[in-house]
């Protein structure tokens, strides 16, 4: 741009970069605050005057929510559960979409009916819940990976990646005289690495965050995830109306720790995982929106 | 003898295929026993379901639930509710990240602009638990909602047995969770814009936001029809797992909405029948919804899903 600028550009631009600062505090703050009062003292968290640096500097409630095997457990079902339901996801839906592309194969049409039809249709909340209760599914560890890994919006988006490679490298395989299970696991899933990978991504942060499945259809509390550990922590430990137990609160009355010192420290924990590989996964992230907007 | 050839012919194509019908089965079972065998029972919302007899053989009522349910007080203030939440939340949510992806599309630094896309993606990585944590402490009589409100020398409340601020928290908690994440596909449509347009634009004399109206407008035009679709249809579809862990008895007359009513009834209380018919009758609307916001797109914008 050689031409001078107006000053009402000019002028629309500083407004502009002042909204994206405020942005930017209005997104970070609670995160922070969270971080601060997790490792603050009982004096400041009761007066509230922490804003995103910790006062009285203090790491009693991480020393207490670290005692409670109850948060391993937790951890260690949710790395099963997400990790199982995307190992799954993987397979079956890179093993599904496969056949959707080759010319000539049978049950062709008839499966992408199939598929586009629970795309607007589904049985619900309660004919679901009811189906598991029927499998003998729930409280197994089976109802937290199997349901719903096989979805058609997954199928068609590998099978429009699938379609993007030249389907002479299959054709020439074909007259070398591999199979189709060979073709797939050495020519197609080997160029689709970064799909894999994107979807593994969506995979498991989605199952790492999710937890009314684990709700409804788990009772027993040593196969609960994280989550519903977290939500036991931040909504049973209610202590201005005396709700909490009678002998919790004594405990911490004696530890002189604040119930919402506990519950930042583990919201914290639980958040742990997600920071730390944020960076890499927002871009894949953004990434696989993209992919499924053009092609879906 | 002409159909044993064609069976033959049939078979034998059947059997080259064979890899290909194996690498299917999997996939197609756990979708017809995940996602059909639900559909098959549904049906239970016109029966009443024994677990003894099972679904099929359990004797019929005809319409019984339905009628119970439009009979119950209650249940017409979850409809209510699910539509007034649906409805705002619509109108606040959806154009919020259409504007801040044009604002982001105005940015001259690059590295700045990245930087700060990256932090408004955050709160969409981090699950609702954790959210409505965040939002119990912030609304409590010493946290920063009122603290904020202090400024404006308004008294300290809680928040969250406030049935009148139950809608404002709930949507604006939900705009800082999707802004951002929001934004990124009207960005990728905004950098299909040719640079060349701008520069003929300049040399005539356009403003700026002469250029973001006449330019890239009409650029996002068709993925925001698309994308108001898909909202419109989904307006009854609130995200009744977040108002489940917001919501408390003293704000139910506003919060309270079908997922939730559905999860205390149904899986709660065991009423089965009764809450299917609800969520059969949930998802008929949903599905016209979806189709007659489709249709006037069609016909005023000639943009369809379909």
């Amino acid at each position: 741009m050689v031409g001078r600028e107006s000053l009402g550009s000019r002028l629309f631009d500083l407004v502009n970069i002042f909204i994206m600062l405020l942005l930017c505090v209005i997104m970070l703050y609670p995160f922070l605050n969270v971080i601060a009062v997790s490792l603050s003292n009982t004096e400041h968290i009761l007066k509230g005057d922490i804003t995103i640096f910790p006062k009285g500097f203090n790491l009693s409630a991480y020393s207490y929510v670290l005692k409670d095997s109850f948060l391993y457990s937790g951890y260690l079902h949710s790395i099963i559960y997400a990790v199982g339901s995307t190992a799954f996801m993987l397979t079956f839906t890179s093993l599904m979409a496969y056949p959707l592309i080759i010319p000539g194969f049978m049950g062709k049409k008839f499966l992408s009916v199939f598929l586009v039809i629970t795309m607007f249709f589904g049985g619900g909340l309660i004919p679901t819940y009811l189906l598991m209760r029927n499998l003998h599914l729930l409280d197994t560890y089976w109802v937290m990976v199997i349901p719903g890994c096989v979805s058609a919006f997954n199928v068609f988006m590998f099978r429009s990646f699938y379609q993007s490679i030249p389907s002479d490298l299959r054709e020439s395989a074909v007259i070398d005289g591999a199979n189709d299970i060979q073709i797939l696991f050495k020519i197609y899933l080997p160029l689709s690495k970064p799909l894999l990978a994107t979807f593994a991504l969506f995979g498991i942060v989605g199952s790492w965050n999710s937890w009314f499945e684990a709700l409804i259809y788990l009772s027993d509390e040593n196969k609960y995830p994280l989550q519903l550990i977290l939500r036991k922590y931040l909504f049973t430990m209610s202590f201005d109306s005396g709700t909490g137990t009678a002998a919790m609160q004594a405990m911490l009355m004696q530890m002189k720790i604040d119930p919402r010192n506990i519950q930042m420290a583990i919201v914290v924990i639980a958040m742990f995982p997600i920071m730390i590989i944020y960076p890499f996964l927002q871009k894949y992230f953004v990434k696989g929106v993209m992919i499924g907007a053009i092609k879906g | 003898m002409c159909n044993v050839l064609s069976l033959r012919r049939f078979s034998a194509k059947f059997w080259n295929q064979r890899f290909l019908f194996l690498m299917v089965l999997p996939g197609f079972l756990i979708v017809l026993v995940f996602n059909y065998f639900p559909m098959y029972g549904i049906q239970i919302a016109f029966k009443k379901y024994s677990a003894a007899r099972g679904i099929w053989d359990s004797h019929w009522v005809g319409f019984k639930y339905f009628v119970q349910f439009f009979k119950d007080p209650t249940a017409l203030r979850v409809l209510k509710n699910t539509l007034l939440l649906g409805l705002y939340s619509l109108l606040w949510s959806f154009p919020t990240p259409i504007i801040l992806a044009l604002l982001f599309n105005e940015l001259k630094n690059s590295i700045f602009k990245k930087v700060v896309q990256t932090i408004s993606y955050l709160p969409h990585f981090i699950s609702t638990v954790i959210i409505v944590g965040m939002i119990r402490t912030f609304a409590e009589r010493e946290g920063v909602f009122n603290k904020i409100a202090s400024w404006f020398g308004a008294d300290p409340i809680v928040f969250l047995s406030e049935p009148g601020w139950f809608r404002t928290i709930f949507i604006g908690t939900g705009i800082w969770q999707g802004i951002g994440f929001g934004t990124i596909l009207y960005l990728a449509a905004l950098s299909g814009v040719d640079p060349t347009l701008h520069d003929v634009a300049s040399i005539d004399g356009a403003s700026r936001w002469k250029k973001v109206l006449h330019i890239n407008w009409p650029h996002i035009k068709p993925t925001t029809i698309i994308l108001l679709i898909f909202s419109i249809s989904g307006i009854l579809g609130t995200d009744f797992q977040k108002v489940l862990l917001l919501y408390n008895p003293d704000t139910y007359a506003v919060a309270d909405v079908i997922g939730t009513y559905l999860y205390r009834e149904g899986i709660m209380g065991a009423r089965f029948e009764y809450t299917t018919a609800i969520g059969l009758f949930m998802s008929i609307v949903a599905f016209i919804l979806l189709v007659s916001a489709n249709m006037i797109s069609r016909k005023v914008s000639e943009t369809s899903i379909w």
